[in-house]
């Protein structure tokens, strides 16, 4: 589950007459993209549905789904240098279907959109570095292509080869180019990757995730180049009707363990703050364990960073509790830790999304009985991202 | 030839100032009175007042048998041209007309042919000892013979009156002698009547009579014959 | 001797003060004129720079073609350069709008890439904010395909009720393409533009304009450390036939050339109006030096030394050029905002059209009309000064009112005005520079400077002609004017100048209206034209079209003409190309070459306008390659004709060959002959029925020929307003003169009402005086204006225009024209000279100056 991105096309640096202009270019932006996701359902009738009987078939799937309205390749994960220093990277392509210019001859028709976001995380700056891109549709300078995953937005890219993914993305600031290795088939999210997101079955999603890649490449950052080597995580999502129109935001991991496995959890949030339905999927030692509905994982805030550029506050600690999956299992508890507080991610100029993106470890405490977790020893079990949306404002995809 | 009768005229002015009080003047053919008087007595006013270029506030002013006052002013102007002759101090001969032409001027307004005309404007030019200057342009002529030019155009239409305003200021005391006897014995011989306005006793003592004007009224102050 | 300047010179000018006057307000209007020219052609362009520049944004190239477009392909060929680091695609219409006479400048642009590259296209939807859930489908509004941004500009043109934001329903704008109404709605503005433009997403431009797969224009911008010499060399070659790549800074100055000629023009009108004020001063210092003989005489007499008489005389020259400088600048500023407000920046010509230019205190330019004003002043005092200085003070103290004739051997003048004829005769003969005809502009001075040389030996032979009269005041009259040539020459050197000036624009106007009208007959030879829009603009006809008026009753037949735009080469300004019937089509005015030329199916042939073969240098047989659809195509050149409508050139070929090339069927006008000349009325209303009387225009010749003719004297009516002014001030130069003479020649006035001259005879011969000057100077004018407009004709239109023209002289509206110039002067002469008539003006015979 993703925030829309923020298309600030402008990276620093590209001098005071376009800074100056910046502004109004970002008031453009918010109206264009804001509402990807909030055109009115009577409009939807026109994209393709999500449901539950369609089974995914790769490689096909693993390319671009036109038909439906939004979809990304989401790829987040841990980067480790040649120092050691430890640094979390995120690197998202979107195709988005407007519903516009569809009878259109041109070849410019905005029919499709691709738009692209790229971030690093690294402790040494203290909050977020990102840059985005969009265009429409417009082979072969953007585009997203079906049968294989292919998304590209002139020299971004994000693109499957048979055996690996590439990705590639440059900012003013930063550039990574990253090989990702994956270990195992893609792993099916929800119901044989019809994933629901609400009640209503009419919010899904087609969801599969690619945990566990090996990620090996090089980052750029600060005019320095680092040899980078690391674990990360890439979700294929495709849906036309994502979100209720009660919710008011979302709270999603996806943590590769140490030992092997992937945990991947989310819930909706209505307006009062309370989820509207829950999902997980935990591999663990082999094991596959799924559950969808309003109680199959628990978030529980543990620790409130408040931005002090926005004042939203975060739960950046939690804690997740899954129930037991078998009657007379316990609860099992994990916490969730911030790579850093500030991953804090303010595009209100632009999309008019702030929200919170970040890498993040998750702990479990050693079991001893009648201790309280806080007594307990906290060990590192996994790594990964966590994105909470809606604090701040709600956001639209 | 020249009778003024009971002329009066009043500057205005607060208070008005009387220039004539019923002031009367006779002059005949071929008489020449000179008229003295202080700067600003009203001289050269009574000139004008004859000549019909200034107007009396009464009496009458009669030339031959015309009578001056109430006339308009072409008529007026045709009087001028057929009864009047004037010698001015600044002599004003026309610098873009020869000698002979500044001559026959009067004789072109009042239609003479152009012969007849040269043929006057010559004879006139050789009385007052020009005859040889006719075709000479005016700049180069010294002072005194533009003024005897000036005495030949005052006098070759043969005016009835000659009105003559400080012909000879313009003059040194001997140039001005010769061109005053010129003068004098043209206006005699032309049988005109002839008014003299001068400053000066010399002169005015070559005219006839003279009177001075005073106080609105002509005083006789000598007579020479 | 600074108290000396102050108190007998410059105070001099206060006390002749209808003169100073005169000549201070003849320097100001010379100034005025000038400068507003400047002012406003200077704004005009910058404004049109700029906007070509804020166009352009950031961009650092500029890739253009013909304006109907270039196949798309090439913006994703080089947005892939590794030169390149944004390129953004741009598809440039003229869009109809039914109702109104303008079309609207749409431009479609791809909203990804305009941000990084041409920021000032970007839109802004309307706000929406709190107007209900219905606003929530208008967020996508900016890739909407119905969606259009208007500048502030636009708007303000297409919608006279500026209702309140977001009170009214959206606004809908119309739009014709081919013959199809497309309805938009206004979604918000573009607070970045400066122009009337309107912003449309590109795909919606070209769908709706039926421009799919052609793009008119892409910016660049160029990957760090490559110049834009690099770029042009990389990148040239990938451009097909008729498409160019060219700095942003070159385009700006296309619109410069465009207008450079018509400028030049303008200003050349002013530097007359400028001269005719500097001989003002002339006559007026001249006369008061006549006049103060005696003063500088007496000056000289107590020590002044001749050095400081004509420094003080140069410096009341500089002065009244100075406070006529001042005004003029003043004055210029107040007419150029007065133009800017009521013609528009290009004073009608068209050049500038959709421009907005704001009026700004140009200090460089009113400096140095400033100094040409001071320039005027002592130019004009110059040749009064050496002549007081030369005049000995004890002559001009002794000869009391009888200045020296001023006349110069007559014989002298006469040779120096032929030696300067003949320098104008070669002048003329010399190519233009840079586009300029400076040869000819030399040549007009020259002719001017022989004209006024000219006038006292003109002068001279008139009074030798003059019969004599035998009225004492014509005789008076002719004897003055024997006598001094030269007054003529004070008095009439302005009117020579302004009459020389004004016949010689009448005569060349005269000819190229009547040229123009006889052009008109030759290209208008059908019954009845009907057309979807001009060149570039969005409406067209089609084959379809074609014959469904074919099939009209009443239609005996019809030729088609597509009409379009494309570039010769990289640094040439684009040239219309016109495809139609030729050979059996309708007439093409030649002036060389044939019409049926022998059939080549190779090189087919090509008619081209004088223009393009004045600038190429082409003739009938030669080789003319034309870039159509993307590829040079050889073409042979049939013919040369005249057309005054394409300024930068046109080409004619078959339609048939056209639409062989670059098979396009489109049309943009037709026209059709009737079987019956007096059914027009009828066929107009069925093709008003057919096509909706909306979209397409129906004209008749005779309306065409009105609305030509009409456009054609609404260009000149800014150069018959500067002949006037420059009239006027000759006119001023009568006055002047007779006003400063009419003090010195009291005494003469006053001795003749004693010698019997009435009032009404003085004023006559006053008023005979004026007259008879400014008829000489009328005389000289003429014949100066009449080698002008030889020049004009000949020379400067020819090397300016490329337009060649039949001359014919108004002799008529020339005869009138000069007959009320020599009443108006008696009347001014003899009202200049009023107050010498005055009754007590009699008493001044006894003064002496």
């Amino acid at each position: 589950m993703r925030h829309s991105p923020s298309p600030r096309w402008m990276e620093q640096g590209s001098g005071g007459f376009v800074h100056a202009i910046l502004h109004r270019l970002q008031a453009v932006l918010f109206l264009l993209f804001a509402t990807l996701a909030a055109l009115p359902p009577a409009a939807a009738a026109d994209f393709a549905t999500v449901r539950p009987d369609v089974a995914l078939s790769f490689p096909r799937d693993l390319g671009a789904h036109p038909a439906f309205r939004t979809e990304w390749w989401y790829v987040t994960g841990w980067i480790t240098d040649e120092t050691g220093s430890d640094r979390g990277f995120q690197v998202t392509f979107f195709r988005v279907r407007t519903g516009i210019g569809e009878r259109s001859a041109s070849r410019f028709a905005p029919t499709q959109l691709v738009l692209a976001h790229a971030a690093i995380a690294d402790p040494a700056a203290g909050r977020l570095q990102h840059g985005e891109r969009a265009e429409r549709a417009l082979p072969p300078l953007a585009g997203a292509e079906e049968g294989r995953t292919r998304a590209w937005i002139r020299d971004w890219l994000l693109e499957w080869d048979g055996t690996r993914y590439r990705a590639r993305a440059s900012t003013d600031a930063f550039s990574f180019e990253l090989d990702f290795v994956p270990g195992d088939a893609p792993l099916l999210n929800g119901r044989g990757g019809f994933s629901r997101k609400a009640p209503d079955p009419r919010h899904a999603s087609h969801y599969y995730s690619r945990p566990q890649l090996n990620v090996d490449g090089t980052l750029t950052l600060d005019g320095r180049r680092h040899v980078v080597r690391g674990s990360a995580w890439l979700d294929h999502e495709w849906s036309s009707e994502l979100m209720p129109e009660r919710a008011n935001g979302w709270d999603w991991i996806g943590i590769n363990l140490h030992e092997g496995g992937s945990l991947m959890a989310f819930r909706m949030r209505d307006g009062d703050g309370q989820p509207m339905w829950t999902a997980l999927t935990f591999v663990e030692k082999g094991h596959i364990r799924r559950g969808e509905g309003q109680d199959a994982v628990r978030f529980v805030p543990l620790r409130v960073w408040r931005s002090p550029r926005t004042g939203a506050a975060y739960p950046v600690e939690w804690r997740l509790e899954l129930p037991p999956a078998e009657p007379g299992e316990r609860t099992r508890q994990l916490r969730l830790v911030p790579l850093m507080d500030d991953q804090e991610l303010d595009s209100s100029r632009s999309t008019g999304a702030i929200y919170w993106e970040g890498a993040v470890r998750l702990l479990e405490t050693t079991d001893d009985a009648g201790a309280g977790e806080a007594d307990g020893v906290s060990r590192e079990i996994g790594r990964g991202y966590l994105e909470m949306t809606g604090y701040a404002n709600r956001p639209r995809m | 030839m020249l009778r003024i009768h009971s002329l009066i005229k009043t500057l205005p002015g607060k208070p008005p100032r009387t220039l004539f009080d019923r002031l009367s003047l006779q002059v005949e053919r071929g008489e020449c009175v000179a008229i003295v008087g202080e700067s600003g007595a009203g001289k050269s006013t009574l000139l004008n007042c004859i000549a019909g270029l200034d107007v009396a506030d009464g009496g009458s002013i009669v030339i031959g048998a015309q009578e001056v006052c109430g006339l308009d002013d072409d008529r007026l102007a045709r009087l001028r041209r057929a009864h009047f002759g004037f010698v001015f101090q600044a002599f004003h001969v026309l610098p873009h007309l020869s000698v002979l032409h500044n001559v026959a001027l009067p004789l072109w307004l009042l239609r003479v042919a152009d012969d007849e005309a040269d043929a006057r404007a010559q004879a006139m030019l050789e009385r007052v000892g020009l005859g040889g200057r006719g075709a000479d342009a005016p700049q180069v002529l010294s002072g005194g013979e533009l003024q005897r030019v000036a005495i030949a155009r005052a006098l070759v239409h043969k005016p009835s009156v000659v009105l003559a305003d400080e012909p000879t200021g313009n003059l040194d005391p001997e140039r001005a002698a010769g061109v005053l006897g010129l003068l004098l014995e043209q206006i005699r011989e032309g049988g005109a009547a002839g008014i003299l306005v001068t400053h000066s006793r010399t002169a005015a003592a070559r005219a006839d009579r003279v009177l001075e004007l005073r106080r609105g009224l002509l005083v006789d102050v000598g007579s020479t014959t | 001797m600074r108290s000396v300047l102050r108190r007998i010179f410059v105070a001099s000018l206060l006390k002749r003060r209808l003169g100073s006057a005169l000549s201070l307000l003849s320097i100001a209007l010379g100034v005025a004129l000038g400068l507003a020219v400047q002012i406003i052609h200077g704004a005009a362009l910058a404004e049109f720079g700029q906007g070509v520049r804020r166009m352009s944004g950031v961009a650092d190239l500029q890739v253009v073609g013909p304006r109907e477009g270039f196949d798309e392909a090439l913006y994703v060929r080089l947005a892939q350069r590794p030169e390149v680091a944004e390129a953004s695609p741009v598809v440039e219409v003229d869009a109809l709008v039914p109702g109104l006479s303008a079309p609207l400048r749409i431009l479609g642009v791809d909203l990804f890439r305009v941000a990084a590259v041409e920021p000032q296209l970007l839109p802004v939807a309307e706000d929406k904010v709190g107007a209900g859930a219905g606003a929530e489908s208008d967020r996508l509004a900016a890739l909407r395909q119905d969606a259009v941004f208007l500048s502030a500009e636009a708007e303000a043109s297409l919608f006279d009720d500026q209702g309140g934001v977001g009170t009214s329903a959206p606004r809908r704008l119309t739009v014709q393409s081919g013959l199809r109404l497309q309805e938009l709605e206004v979604a918000g503005k573009l607070p970045g533009a400066r122009a009337r433009i309107g912003v449309m997403d590109i795909a919606a431009a070209q769908d709706s304009f039926d421009r799919a797969g052609l793009l008119t224009r892409i910016d660049l911008r160029l990957a760090a450390g490559v110049t834009p010499g690099q770029a042009l060399a990389a990148l040239t070659p990938l451009l097909p036939a008729g498409v160019v790549l060219r700095t942003v800074d070159e385009a700006a100055t296309e619109a410069a050339n465009l207008s450079r000629a018509y400028r030049v023009n303008l200003n050349m009108l002013a530097a007359i109006a400028l001269l005719t004020g500097g001989f003002l001063v002339f006559s007026a210092q001249w006369l008061a030096v006549v006049r103060r003989r005696r003063e500088f005489a007496v000056l000289r007499a107590l020590g002044l030394e001749r050095g400081q008489l004509v420094r003080g005389l140069l410096a009341e020259g500089a002065t009244l050029g100075c406070a006529g400088g001042l005004l003029g600048v003043a004055l210029g500023h107040g007419l150029a905002a007065l133009a800017f407000r009521f013609a528009g920046a290009d004073l009608g010509a068209g050049f500038f059209q959709g421009v907005v230019p704001a009026l700004h205190f140009d200090p460089l330019s009113s400096t140095a009309y400033l100094l040409l004003g001071i320039a005027a002043g002592v130019g004009g005092t110059w040749a009064p000064a050496r002549e007081a200085a030369r005049v000995v003070p004890a002559r001009a103290l002794h000869a009391a009112g009888l200045p020296a004739s001023a006349g110069g051997s007559g014989q002298g003048r006469t040779f120096a005005a032929l030696a300067v004829l003949a320098a104008a005769v070669a002048a003329s003969l010399l190519p233009a520079v840079g586009g300029i005809p400076v040869g000819g502009y030399a040549s007009v001075v020259l002719i001017l400077a022989a004209a006024i040389l000219a006038l006292p030996p003109l002068a001279m032979l008139a009074s030798r002609l003059l019969a004599a009269g035998r009225w004492p005041v014509w005789r008076l009259v002719r004897a003055r004017f024997v006598a001094s040539p030269q007054q003529v020459v004070v008095a009439a050197a302005g009117v020579v100048a302004s009459v020389a000036l004004a016949s010689a624009m009448a005569i060349m106007v005269n000819s190229f209206r009547l040229s123009v009208d006889d052009w008109l007959t030759q290209v208008l030879p059908a019954d009845l034209y009907l057309r979807a829009s001009s060149a570039s603009a969005s409406g067209y006809l089609d084959d379809a079209a074609l014959q469904r008026i074919r099939a009209l009753p009443g239609v005996a037949g019809v030729d088609a003409v597509r009409a379009i735009n494309l570039r010769l080469d990289a640094d040439s300004t684009p040239v219309t190309l016109l495809a139609r019937p030729v050979a059996q089509g309708w007439g093409l005015p030649l002036v060389d070459g044939t019409r049926t030329p022998a059939h080549d199916a190779r090189r087919p042939p090509a008619w081209i306008s004088e223009a393009i073969a004045d600038a190429r240098a082409l003739k009938p047989g030669d080789r003319l390659d034309l870039p159509i659809a993307g590829a040079l195509h050889a073409f042979t050149v049939a013919g040369i004709w005249r057309d005054y409508a394409r300024q930068h050139g046109a080409v004619v070929i078959e339609r048939a060959d056209y639409v062989a090339l670059s098979g396009d069927g489109r049309i943009n006008d037709i026209s059709l002959r009737l079987a019956d000349v007096g059914d027009g009325d009828r066929v107009a209303s069925a093709l008003r029925e057919l096509f909706g009387s909306d979209r397409v225009e129906i004209a008749r010749p005779g309306e065409i020929r009105a609305v030509t003719l009409q456009i054609f004297d609404r260009t000149f009516l800014i150069t018959y307003l500067m002949e006037a002014v420059a009239v006027a001030i000759g006119l001023f130069g009568i006055a002047t003169t007779f006003a400063a003479q009419a003090a010195t020649r009291k005494g003469e006035f006053g001795m003749l009402r004693h010698l019997g001259f009435t009032r009404r005879d003085v004023g006559r011969l006053l008023a005979l005086e004026g007259s008879l000057a400014c008829l000489m100077g009328v005389l000289a004018g003429l014949l100066g204006g009449g080698g002008v407009s030889v020049v004009l004709v000949e020379v400067i239109n020819r090397q300016s225009f490329h337009w060649s023209m039949d001359y014919a002289v108004p002799w008529r509206a020339l005869g009138l024209f000069a007959l009320g110039l020599v009443v108006l002067a008696g009347v001014v002469a003899r009202l200049a000279g009023a107050h010498a008539m005055r009754r007590s003006a009699v008493l001044v015979v006894k003064e002496d100056w």
